[in-house]
């Protein structure tokens, strides 16, 4: 077949632009790292690669919610832990309070001192997150979440619990209303409190302590009346459903138990004829603040008898230690979302990872790949140049002497 | 003597000429479309003497051009699919680089749009969290905007390179026809005019690159030159004249034509073949438009469901309002005919208004909408032109997220429409929200488990899905009794309201929300979606009040965040009637973005085949008709040994002669 010289000279020259352009290819990939720059330079692989990266994107996005869960969790957690040391000191002063020697006078420092405490936990419950909200605002509050009114201090957030995150969801905020105001009263089950006298109307003259439950399979949730009859040695009681208005009765001697419908309580003491207590149901509607009020009240509230100092500390004590089971039983549901929060973490992190490694399959260079490729381009351009100033370099002109 | 002389000079002049013709081919060897030249050397008849016959030397009877037709057509032939591949591999790399993977992309801004709600899901009412929402919203509208300005000026760049490729095929034609002209002149002389034939050939083979034709010779030596299945361009010394001229609905895309007698007539791209004018119209009609069309319909998902969503929050005003979209898109449009109907004061006697009813369901395609060719009044044909579709509708027919309105008058049967429901959006997206306090974070209500619930379900989300929901109705009590008796996994729920409406009852399952479930059995539909994170027990209840915060509240800031995961864009209806799932905002951005990504891979590869085609094709006609340096180099001797053997013949009759004179002289 002829050869046309001017084609050869076209035809050679294509080629090598060919090789050239393959060999800056190779050399683009090798210096960017990445084998796809553009989506037709592998459109699944691309197509891949952006999926990946949504996907880091969201992971990135919900670490920082994460973060901001972690804060708002351990603020609260601190909260929650500084609450609790301060009802201890609160508790201890009040069991100091029982000191029969102690005066009026006595007592009233005391209530100052819990007064002052009590202002503390204020603060604790309106402590601020640091971002403008609450820690305790549950799903939101109009500014701090409680206030001091007339009728004592109330939560005036939304119950509940602010969300964020958007693969998983992380608690922002703690329910003000559940850690503070919702301990459940008395002794968990039952509450027991003085009644006035029947007779002479002022307060008994024996007091009742928590009460507790001997068989709960007999609880009947109603409420009850114990009252004293007769003077002593010869007492009786007798205790009334309020709800079906059956009664039961048997005679009574100071410090014994009395047992009814599950229930054992003892009153001490000498308490006498008409002497009334209640029982009731165990509501979950013990606030802290509401106790605290009353301890500083009742500390300070002069004349009293000792059976009713007694009453009111057995009682008080009683209500500290639900609302600290109230606040211990949020603290360790914060603490429980902490550890939640490593969890979520590491699973996060490890979504991250995964997404990274799938971009990276999809669009990365592999550079021993990638280096012999060039090698192998840069070999083939060397060749081509070598032949082609070898071969284009003949002709018949050179040979003849003419 | 005088026979061995006149031999001589034949020989000479015959060696010189074919000399010449070598000097012409080594001149031209590098000539583009030159075809290699060679004298016809003849032997004329002997003489006849007694002694036999004489040979009277030799006859230079022309000059040949080295010429196959049918290379020459297949090399042009080829050229021209290799050019319309080509261009079409360079259009669709331009489109390419509007569609970027990863952090350039459109996709990346409409996820971080959205990761950006995360942070005000976090911090609710803090404005810097709020800012950067708006800040990403504005750089994801400028990203569509940007993508739709490429395509507007990539559509004015290809009306603009067909507009230059036209005039130099009119240029060429108009050449083509001259050459013909010559031709046909120089035709008595009984000798072919090599270089006006290689001229011509040369100049059909540029006319090539814009577009494939194909040849006719004619007796009188011309060619007649076609394009177009048949369509007349050069005939003998006569050539028409292409032209470009707008579509007939859409000014701004441009159809060829062709000039004739009687007016321009329209040429479709599915007659062109080859070249680049055909390849500029098919990426025009179909490469483009997918593109424009793919855009749109993300900037209208994106932007619609991301506005329905802030009007169903609650913003930071006071008192809190609803939300104010956050993105304002370019217009459906809807595109008469040229040819439509016309008042007397020249404007069109019917319109069409599109208006988008659900922008899930719209489709990345225009429509054509024409009369029904049965003839019935008021049946109207609405084909979607990305598969061909065709379905029946009528005056306010919803089809595919959008509905059809006649203003004015109803079409007449010659009147028809095309309608864009999407192509325009994405060019004309912007953020229209400005103040950061408009951003509807809160949810308009707010749910609370019951503090005396015994089971572990606690509020994962709540937030308003549609328009349904009626914040009279709050607070309402969603009470939770016994296991459902027909699926063991399921827990039956009543749901009361405060406004006195009948109570609702339902059977909710884990993961499943609550107040949005029109088609269960027991339809329950307020408009809202609660989610529940763990398990109700009997006698539990969660209450969904009105919100009292909505500086505090996240609900709809957590919507926003599902639009990452929820498959909005080109839902399409089946046709059962149910709903075939769309693709995520990045999915949806992805699968087009490879979609582009193929087709330019697909046209590289086939520009590389064709390319290569083309060049082997060329290969073989210059092998044949082409100048080889080597070979003329041979011929150089061969012919000047030649011509040098002639000089001998002379300088022995001379001899002779001389000879002859001594001895008559002497």
């Amino acid at each position: 077949m002829r050869l046309s010289t001017a084609n050869t000279f076209d035809a050679s020259i294509a080629t090598l632009q060919r090789r050239q352009q393959s060999l800056q290819t190779a050399q683009q990939q090798l210096t960017s790292g990445k084998k796809v720059t553009q989506a037709s330079d592998d459109p699944t692989g691309a197509a891949r690669a952006e999926r990946a990266l949504v996907s880091i994107g969201r992971a990135d996005a919900n670490q920082r919610a994460l973060e901001a869960s972690r804060n708002g969790m351990t603020l609260s957690e601190a909260a929650l832990g500084d609450a609790n040391e301060m009802l201890q000191q609160i508790r201890e002063t009040l069991v100091a309070a029982g000191n029969a020697s102690y005066s009026d006078a006595e007592r009233a420092g005391l209530a100052n001192k819990v007064a002052g405490l009590r202002d503390q936990m204020f603060a604790i419950a309106n402590r601020p997150d640091g971002a403008g909200g609450y820690l305790f605002a549950g799903q939101g509050s109009d500014g701090a979440p409680f206030l001091d009114q007339a009728g004592g201090v109330a939560f005036s957030g939304m119950s509940g619990s602010i969300q964020t995150g958007n693969v998983d969801s992380f608690p922002l905020t703690v329910d003000g209303g559940q850690a503070w105001e919702q301990a459940r009263s008395g002794n968990g089950t039952f509450a027991t409190g003085p009644l006035p006298n029947a007779v002479s109307g002022s307060p008994p003259k024996g007091w009742i302590d928590a009460g507790r439950v001997t068989n709960p399979a007999l609880l009947t949730g109603n409420p009850y009346q114990v009252q004293i009859s007769g003077s002593a040695p010869t007492q009786t009681y007798a205790i009334t459903d309020s709800v079906t208005g059956s009664s039961t009765s048997g005679s009574y001697k100071s410090g014994q138990s009395i047992q009814f419908e599950g229930m054992a309580m003892t009153i001490s003491n000498q308490p006498v004829d008409g002497d009334q207590f209640e029982v009731l149901p165990s509501t979950n509607s013990l606030k802290v603040f509401d106790v605290l009020d009353k301890v500083v009240a009742e500390l300070r509230t002069t004349g009293r008898g000792g059976a009713e100092i007694t009453q009111s500390n057995v009682s008080r004590l009683r209500d500290i230690d639900a609302v600290m089971g109230g606040l211990q039983n949020i603290r360790s549901q914060v603490g429980e979302r902490l550890n939640n929060l490593d969890g979520s973490e590491s699973r996060l992190a490890a979504l991250k990872q995964y997404s990274q490694a799938e971009k990276s399959a999809a669009e990365d260079l592999d550079m021993v790949q990638g280096i012999s490729d060039f090698q192998n381009q840069q070999t083939g351009y060397d060749t081509a140049l070598k032949t082609y100033a070898m071969v284009q370099r003949m002709s018949l002109f050179q040979y003849l002497n003419v | 003597m005088s026979g061995l002389l006149s031999l001589g000079i034949r020989a000479m002049f015959a060696n010189q000429a074919a000399l010449q013709a070598i000097g012409q081919n080594i001149a031209n060897a590098n000539t583009p479309g030159y075809s290699r030249q060679q004298v016809v050397l003849t032997t004329p008849d002997g003489q006849y003497t007694g002694a036999g016959f004489f040979g009277k030397g030799v006859d230079v009877q022309t000059v040949e051009r080295s010429h196959n037709a049918f290379l020459t057509k297949e090399a042009y032939s080829a050229k021209s699919t290799a050019y319309m591949d080509m261009t079409q591999a360079e259009q669709l790399s331009r489109l390419e680089k509007i569609f970027p993977p990863g952090e350039e992309g459109l996709g990346y801004a409409a996820g971080q749009f959205l990761n950006a709600m995360v942070d005000v899901t976090t911090r609710p009412a803090d404005p810097s969290a709020r800012q950067v929402v708006l800040g990403r919203a504005s750089e994801l509208a400028a990203r569509f905007a940007n993508a739709g300005g490429q395509m507007v000026d990539l559509q004015a760049g290809i009306v603009s390179d067909l507009r230059a490729n036209v005039s130099i095929v009119n240029q060429l034609s108009a050449q083509i026809a001259t050459a013909n002209d010559a031709v046909a002149r120089s035709n008595g002389s009984g000798h072919s005019p090599n270089d006006l034939l290689d001229q011509r050939d040369r100049l059909i083979s540029q006319l090539s690159q814009y577009i494939q034709v194909t040849t006719l010779p004619a007796g009188d030596g011309t060619v007649g030159v076609f394009i177009g299945g048949g369509q007349r361009l050069v005939l003998g010394a006569q050539a028409q004249q292409l032209a470009v001229s707008q579509d007939p609905y859409d000014g701004s895309r441009a159809t060829l034509s062709i000039t004739e007698s009687n007016g321009n007539r329209a040429l479709d791209d599915s007659v062109l073949n080859g070249g680049s004018i055909t390849a500029l119209l098919r990426y025009q009609n179909t490469d483009l438009q997918d593109a424009r069309n793919y855009l749109g319909q993300m900037a209208s998902a994106m932007a619609i469901r991301v506005n329905e969503q802030q009007a169903l929050g609650l913003d930071l005003s006071d008192p809190a309002g609803k939300g104010g979209p956050i993105f304002g898109i370019g217009a459906t449009r809807s595109l008469p005919a040229a040819t439509n109907a016309r008042n007397p004061d020249g404007s069109f006697t019917s319109l069409v208004s599109v208006s988008v009813t659900n922008a899930s369901l719209l489709q990345a395609s225009a429509y054509k909408l024409r009369a029904d060719p049965s003839g019935v009044p008021g049946a109207y044909q609405l084909t979607r032109l990305s598969d061909g579709l065709t379905r029946s509708v009528a005056d306010g027919d919803s089809v595919d997220g959008f509905k059809i309105d006649f203003t004015s008058s109803a079409p007449g049967v010659g009147d028809s429409f095309m309608i864009e429901p999407v192509a325009h959006a994405a060019v004309d997206m912007k953020r229209v929200l400005d103040k950061a306090t408009g951003i509807a974070a809160a949810s308009p209500i707010t749910a609370s488990a019951s503090v005396n619930n015994k089971g572990t379900a606690t509020v994962d989300s709540l937030y308003a899905v549609n328009r349904a929901l009626d914040t009279a109705k709050a607070p309402m009590t969603i009470s939770f009794g016994a296991l459902d008796p027909g699926d063991a996994t399921r827990r039956l729920y009543t749901i009361t309201m405060a406004d006195g409406s009948p109570a609702l009852s339902g059977s909710w399952k884990s993961g499943q929300p609550i107040g949005n479930e029109p088609g269960a059995a027991l339809p329950v539909d307020l408009g809202f979606e609660l989610k529940l994170n763990g398990v109700p027990q009997d006698g539990d209840s969660v209450t969904v009040n009105a919100t009292q915060f909505p500086a505090s509240n996240n609900g709809n800031a957590k919507a926003f965040l599902n639009i990452q995961t929820d498959s909005f864009v080109g839902r399409r209806v089946q046709a059962d009637g149910s709903i075939a799932r769309g693709a995520t905002i990045n999915d949806a951005y992805a699968s087009a973005m490879s979609e582009i990504g193929s087709r330019v891979q697909g046209a590289t590869y086939l520009s590389g085949v064709s390319t290569s085609v083309a060049s082997e094709s060329e290969t073989l006609r210059a092998g044949q008709a082409g100048v080889n340096i080597d070979e003329e180099a041979a011929r150089l001797m061969q012919y000047q040994q030649g011509y040098q053997a002639s000089a001998k013949v002379l300088q022995v009759a001379q001899t002779l002669f001389d000879e002859l004179l001594r001895l008559t002289g002497g």
